[in-house]
C-alpha cells in the first residue's frame, strides 16, 4: 500500500511537470542565417551548468561552428585542427571589456578549455587570421535555441511563467520581449541593425 | 584665448591636417599577392606584416612553393582544377604526369601613386644645362602616377610553383612596363634523390637573385643605394683612370637557373645561381642577329640574345637563422607560440653572399685583330644580418665590390686616355692596373608600433671615389651624378600606414648626399668641386592591391 502511494506520487509529479513544460517558438526576421533566442535570467532561480563540454574547432582557417549557444557555466573546448598556429581571444562579452580574454596559442590536435561564467555574447577572434570570427552566445538559463537559417526557432520544456525572451543575430541589435509562457507561445522578433 | 596658445593650436591642427593629407595621398611599390587571399579565403596579414614585408608564415609559404607548409589542400577555399586523376601517376610514363592548375586564375593587381616634394636646390642643376638649351623643369611639388602591375603566382601540383609579375603601365605610359620575375620553381626536388626535405629546389627563368633583402619586393619607397650601384671606373684624365664600365647592379633581374635549399623562417638557407652575363646593359630585345636566330626565331630574329659573353655569372648565398625562443617546440615551428598568439620568432639571421662575373668590353683594335676584348673578372661579396625582437626588426648589409681593371694601350705600349676615342690611336692590347672598387651597404630599423603602423629608419652608404671623380669631369656615366664626396650617406626616415590590409600609405623623407655644380681649379691644377648642396625629397605613396 505504501509502495503504491509512492508510485502514485511520483507519477503525479512527472505528469505535473509535463503539463507545465511549455514551448516558446517563433521567427527571427530582419536578417538571414542562424539567430539565437533565449530566456533571460529568472530572478531567484539558478541552474546547474551542464557537465558536457562544447567543442569549437579551428579548421581550414575557420571557426567551426560559427555560432554556438551555450548555457551559462558551460565549458567550451577550443580545438585546433589546423596545421597552422591559431589563437582565440575575445575583447568583451556583450560589450563588457572586463570579461575579455586571450587564450594564447596551441598546436594542432590540442585544445584549450574555457568556462563561460557570464551571460552575453562573446565574439571570438584569431589575432593571426583576422578574417576568422565566431560567436559564443551564453544564455543565463537552459532555455535557449539556435534558429534555422530561415530564422525559425523553438525552445522546449520551458516552465510556465512570465519571462523576458531575447534574440541575437550577428551584426544586428539584440532585442528582448516579455513573454507569458503557458503552453505553446509564439514570440517573433524583427531585428534591425 | 591667449594668442600664443591659439597659434599653437592652429599649428598643431595644421600639422595634423597636413600629415593626414600626406598619409592619404602617398603610395609605394609593393608586391603582395591578393590572389592567395582569394584562394585561401584569408587576409593579407596572414603572410604579411606591412605588405609586402613577409612575416614568418609568409616566408614559409613562399619556401613551400606558394603553398601552406602542411596540408595545403585543407586550407584552399577554391579547389584546384585537376589536370589528370592522381591515379594516372601509376600509368606513367605512358601518360602525362597529372598536375593541377589553380581553380581560379590567381591574379593580383597593384596600383600606386605618389606625391613628392623636392628641395629647392633642385634648380641648381640648371647651371649644368648647355647654353641655348632649356633645362627640364623640376616642380617643387608633384602628383605622380606610379605603377600598375599584374601578379600571378601559385602552384601546379607536384611541388612546382610559378611566379610572373609585370608592370603593365609605368608613369601612366602603357609602353613603359616590363617583366619583373617570371619563373618556375621545382620545390623540394631533392626528394627524388632522397635528400632531406626542402634541401634542394630548382628555379628556372627570370628572377631577382636570392638577395639578403629583396629589392623587387621592397616595402620602402626608395631603393637601397648599394643595390643600385654599378661599377663605372674613374674616367677623368686628371686622375688615375679605370677601364671599367660594368653595368651590373644587384637590383637587376637575372636570367638563368638557381639551386636552393633550406628555409627562410629558421635554420640554414642557401642558393647558388648561374645567370646570364650582361654587363654592357644591352637589352635582350635589342640584341638580335639577322643571321643567327635566337629562341622562337626562324631565319632571323626571335626574342633576342640576353648575354654579352659566353660566361655565366655565379651567385651564391649562405645564411643561417637562429630562432631564439626558449621553448624548443616553439623554436622549431614556423611561428613562435606567444602567450597572446602566434608571432614572428625572436631571431638572428646571419648570412653572406658572393657574386662572380666577367665583364667584357669589346673595342676596335689597332693591331691584327679588328676587335679586341677586355675580359675583366669582377666580384661582389658581403655579409648581412637580420635581428627581430617582437615588433622591432633591425637588419643590414655590407658589400664590397671589385672589378679587375685592364687599361688599353697603343702599339707603343702607351696608355690611351679614356674614354676611348674610337679613332686613332686604337688599342692593341691591355695592361693590368689598379682594380676599381666600391663598397657600402645599409642598415634599416622597422618598428611595428601597431599592426597597421610601422616606423622606418634607414641609413644607406656607398663609398665610390670613381663616382666622385667622374662627376668632376662632368660625366654622367656614374651611379650617382655629381657626388661631392666619395662617401655618400643617405638617411631615410619613414612611416607606413595600412588603411586596410590591402591599402597602404607610406611617407618617406630622404636626406640625400651632397652634390655640386660648381668646379674650381686648385693650386695644384686639379678640379675641385665647391658649394655643395643636397636635393632632399619627401615622398608620399598610396598603394592598393586587389
Amino acid at each position: 500500500m505504501k509502495r503504491n502511494a509512492l508510485l502514485l506520487t511520483a507519477l503525479w509529479a512527472v505528469a505535473s511537470l509535463t503539463l507545465h513544460a511549455s514551448e516558446i517558438k517563433g521567427k527571427v526576421s530582419g536578417a538571414s542565417g542562424v539567430s539565437v533566442v533565449w530566456v533571460d535570467a529568472i530572478p531567484g532561480k539558478t541552474f546547474p551548468p551542464p557537465e558536457k563540454h562544447v567543442v569549437i574547432d579551428q579548421k581550414g582557417l575557420m571557426f567551426q561552428p560559427h555560432i554556438v549557444a551555450i548555457q551559462q557555466g558551460t565549458t567550451v573546448d577550443f580545438l585546433n585542427s589546423d596545421t597552422v598556429a591559431h589563437n582565440v581571444f575575445w575583447i568583451s562579452i556583450s560589450g563588457n571589456k572586463k570579461l575579455g580574454h586571450n587564450l594564447g596559442t596551441w598546436p594542432k590536435g590540442e585544445k584549450k578549455a574555457f568556462k563561460f561564467d557570464n551571460p552575453g555574447v562573446a565574439p571570438l577572434l584569431c589575432n593571426v587570421h583576422p578574417e576568422m570570427s565566431a560567436y559564443v552566445v551564453i544564455s543565463p538559463t537552459p532555455y535557449f535555441a539556435e534558429s534555422d537559417t530561415s530564422g525559425n526557432y523553438k525552445i522546449s520544456d520551458v516552465p510556465d511563467g512570465s519571462y523576458t525572451v531575447s534574440a541575437w543575430h550577428e551584426g544586428m541589435k539584440q532585442q528582448s520581449k516579455p513573454a507569458a509562457v503557458k503552453g505553446v507561445v509564439s514570440v517573433d522578433f524583427a531585428l534591425t541593425k | 584665448m591667449n594668442t600664443g596658445i591659439r597659434t599653437g593650436i592652429v599649428s598643431v591642427v595644421a600639422g595634423v591636417s597636413l600629415t593626414a593629407f600626406l598619409v592619404l595621398m602617398l603610395p609605394q611599390k609593393v608586391d603582395a599577392i591578393p590572389a592567395f587571399s582569394r584562394q585561401y579565403g584569408t587576409s593579407c596579414t596572414t603572410c604579411h606584416t606591412d605588405f609586402p614585408k613577409l612575416n614568418d608564415f609568409g616566408k614559409a609559404f613562399k619556401d613551400a612553393g606558394f603553398k601552406f607548409p602542411k596540408d595545403d589542400e585543407t586550407f584552399l577555399k577554391i579547389q584546384p582544377t585537376m589536370l589528370g586523376a592522381p591515379a594516372q601517376k601509376e600509368l606513367w610514363p605512358k601518360t602525362v604526369w597529372p598536375g593541377t592548375i589553380p581553380g581560379l586564375p590567381p591574379i593580383g593587381l597593384r596600383m600606386n601613386n605618389f606625391f613628392q616634394v623636392v628641395g629647392k636646390n633642385r634648380g641648381n642643376f640648371d647651371a649644368l644645362t648647355p647654353a641655348n638649351t632649356i633645362s627640364p623643369f623640376i616642380p617643387r611639388t608633384d602628383f605622380e602616377t606610379g605603377f600598375f602591375s599584374i601578379f600571378t603566382a601559385g602552384n601546379f601540383g607536384s611541388e612546382i610553383a610559378f611566379w610572373v609579375d609585370d608592370d603593365i603601365s609605368v608613369a601612366g605610359d602603357n609602353g613603359n612596363g616590363g617583366l619583373g620575375d617570371g619563373y618556375l620553381k621545382f620545390v623540394n626536388l631533392g626528394r627524388l634523390i632522397k635528400l632531406p626535405k626542402d634541401s634542394l629546389s630548382l628555379r628556372v627563368g627570370q628572377f631577382e637573385l636570392d638577395l639578403p633583402f629583396t629589392q623587387a619586393r621592397s616595402y620602402d619607397i626608395s631603393p637601397y643605394d648599394i643595390y643600385q650601384e654599378a661599377n663605372i671606373g674613374a674616367m677623368n684624365s686628371m686622375f688615375a683612370q679605370q677601364n671599367v664600365n660594368n653595368g651590373f647592379a644587384f637590383s637587376n633581374a637575372a636570367k638563368g637557373v638557381e639551386l636552393s635549399g633550406g628555409h627562410n623562417y629558421g635554420g640554414y638557407q642557401y642558393s647558388i645561381a648561374f645567370v646570364d652575363q650582361n654587363t654592357s646593359g644591352v637589352d635582350q630585345f635589342a640584341n638580335s642577329s639577322p643571321f643567327v636566330p635566337s629562341a622562337t626565331g626562324g631565319s632571323n630574329g626571335g626574342v633576342g640574345f640576353a648575354s654579352d659573353s659566353n660566361f655565366k655569372d655565379i651567385y651564391g648565398r649562405l645564411a643561417y637563422r637562429f630562432n631564439l625562443e626558449h621553448d624548443k617546440a616553439s623554436r622549431n615551428d614556423v611561428q613562435a607560440a606567444g602567450s597572446m598568439g602566434p608571432r614572428d620568432h625572436t631571431s638572428l639571421k646571419l648570412g653572406s653572399y658572393y657574386f662572380y662575373g666577367r665583364s667584357v668590353q669589346r673595342v676596335l683594335g689597332g693591331g691584327a685583330t679588328p676587335v679586341i676584348e677586355a675580359r675583366e673578372p669582377f666580384y661582389r661579396v658581403g655579409g648581412d644580418f637580420n635581428f627581430n625582437y617582437r615588433t622591432l626588426n633591425i637588419y643590414g648589409l655590407y658589400m664590397y665590390a671589385r672589378d679587375h681593371n685592364l687599361l688599353p694601350v697603343d702599339s707603343t705600349g702607351a696608355l690611351i686616355p679614356l674614354p676611348l676615342p674610337g679613332t686613332t690611336p686604337l688599342p692593341v692590347g691591355f695592361v693590368k692596373s689598379a682594380p676599381a672598387k666600391f663598397n657600402g651597404g645599409f642598415i634599416q630599423a622597422d618598428y611595428l608600433a601597431l599592426p597597421w603602423l610601422m616606423a622606418i629608419m634607414r641609413w644607406d652608404r656607398v663609398q665610390s671615389s670613381a663616382d666622385q671623380i667622374n662627376g668632376i669631369a662632368g660625366l654622367t656615366a656614374s651611379s650617382f651624378s655629381a657626388a661631392f664626396d666619395s662617401t655618400r650617406d643617405r638617411f631615410t626616415p619613414g612611416v607606413q600606414f595600412l588603411i586596410h590590409a590591402n591599402i597602404k600609405a607610406s611617407f618617406e623623407y630622404q636626406y640625400r648626399p651632397r652634390q655640386y655644380v660648381t668646379i674650381v681649379t686648385n693650386a695644384g691644377g686639379l678640379p675641385v668641386p665647391i658649394n655643395p648642396f643636397r636635393t632632399n625629397a619627401a615622398t608620399v605613396a598610396l598603394e592598393f592591391v586587389y
